[in-house]
């Protein structure tokens, strides 16, 4: 129970702080590019059609960037916990050798 | 340092996914062997964090901006296979469900971040193991990026010099940009990883598998 409550702290903490430091990024660093996106621009490298036309984006203000990143938090952590929950039952039926 | 799709030639893209899923491969594998089940929500709750931190970018010189990577984070916490896994879950669905660099090119992106920025990690960790502890996980955390980037550069160079005006850019821009900007990024990496390493060695020491010298840190 204690364990539980540990890990829940863990995510409430690592949401919260990225709730406040979205106002950071929002204020100093939204819209401007990142190093690779800097080298594409100094190289004359224009804008790249995607291959694929994903569902979500990262939204254009604070609130949805807060909200697209909760939803990107949980779909990680499901899905990391999918596949991990997934390789230590397969570990665990294993017989010792 | 995500690539987006028609930046690489395709070649080097599918040597990319030939790499990632044969890195991916050996660390499932090696995982499979040691995983528990204690392991599952740190692996889980520690690739969302890297998620959601790869998301805040930092401003950096000339409107610039860089993020944590968060390899070397993931290889103090959870070691360096399943590191690979927690890292490409995450380049995974950020690929897949918001379009950060291309599905095509996920394979480089998975080299690059995943598979290089953490192999950097453990060997700068493991070379490093007689030194201070917050020198070695600085040292670890700024390599890691440094290297990715440059290999990043690489790919794009070799892009250039198979097709010329089609696919990548030249070396001479590539290399000594993405080396210039990473490395001050890397500086970014490194305080923001030692920070929460410190803060975990305080907090809970044992969460730092790798660190081996939990106990210094702590008093």
């Amino acid at each position: 129970m204690k364990k539980i409550r540990k890990r829940v702290l863990a995510v409430i903490v690592v949401l919260v702080v990225f709730t406040i430091g979205t106002v950071g990024y929002w204020i100093f660093s939204a819209g401007m590019p990142d190093g690779l996106e800097r080298t594409m621009e100094n190289a004359g490298v224009g804008e790249l059609e995607p291959v694929y036309k994903a569902p979500l984006g990262y939204g254009g203000d604070y609130p949805m960037y807060v909200l697209m990143g909760a939803v990107g938090f949980f779909a990680v952590l499901i899905s990391a916990l999918g596949i991990a929950k997934l390789m230590a039952k397969k570990n665990e039926t294993q017989p010792d050798r | 340092m995500h690539i987006p799709d028609g930046l690489m030639w395709p070649i080097i893209m599918a040597i990319g996914w030939g790499v990632a899923i044969f890195a991916l491969a050996i660390a499932v594998r090696k995982e499979k062997t040691t995983m528990t089940n204690e392991k599952v929500p740190t692996m889980a709750v520690l690739a969302a964090g890297i998620f959601v931190a790869q998301m805040l970018n930092f401003p950096i010189v000339g409107g610039t901006t860089g993020h944590l990577l968060g390899a070397t984070l993931a290889t103090l916490v959870v070691g360096p296979w399943a590191a690979i896994i927690v890292m490409s879950i995450v380049i995974i669905i950020q690929g897949f469900l918001f379009g950060d660099g291309g599905i095509l090119a996920m394979g480089l992106n998975l080299v690059n971040m995943a598979v290089v920025a953490v192999a950097v990690s453990a060997i700068v960790l493991r070379f490093t193991r007689k030194i201070k502890t917050e020198a070695s996980v600085f040292s670890a955390a700024w390599c890691s990026v440094f290297v990715a980037s440059v290999v990043c550069g690489l790919e794009l160079a070799v892009s250039d010099m198979m097709a010329p005006g089609h696919y990548g850019i030249t070396w001479t821009v590539s290399i000594p940009m993405m080396a210039g900007l990473y490395s001050i990024i890397a500086i970014g990496e490194a305080l923001i990883t030692i920070s929460i390493a410190t803060y975990f060695l305080r907090v809970y020491p044992a969460l730092i598998q790798n660190a081996r010298r939990a106990p210094e840190v702590a008093t």
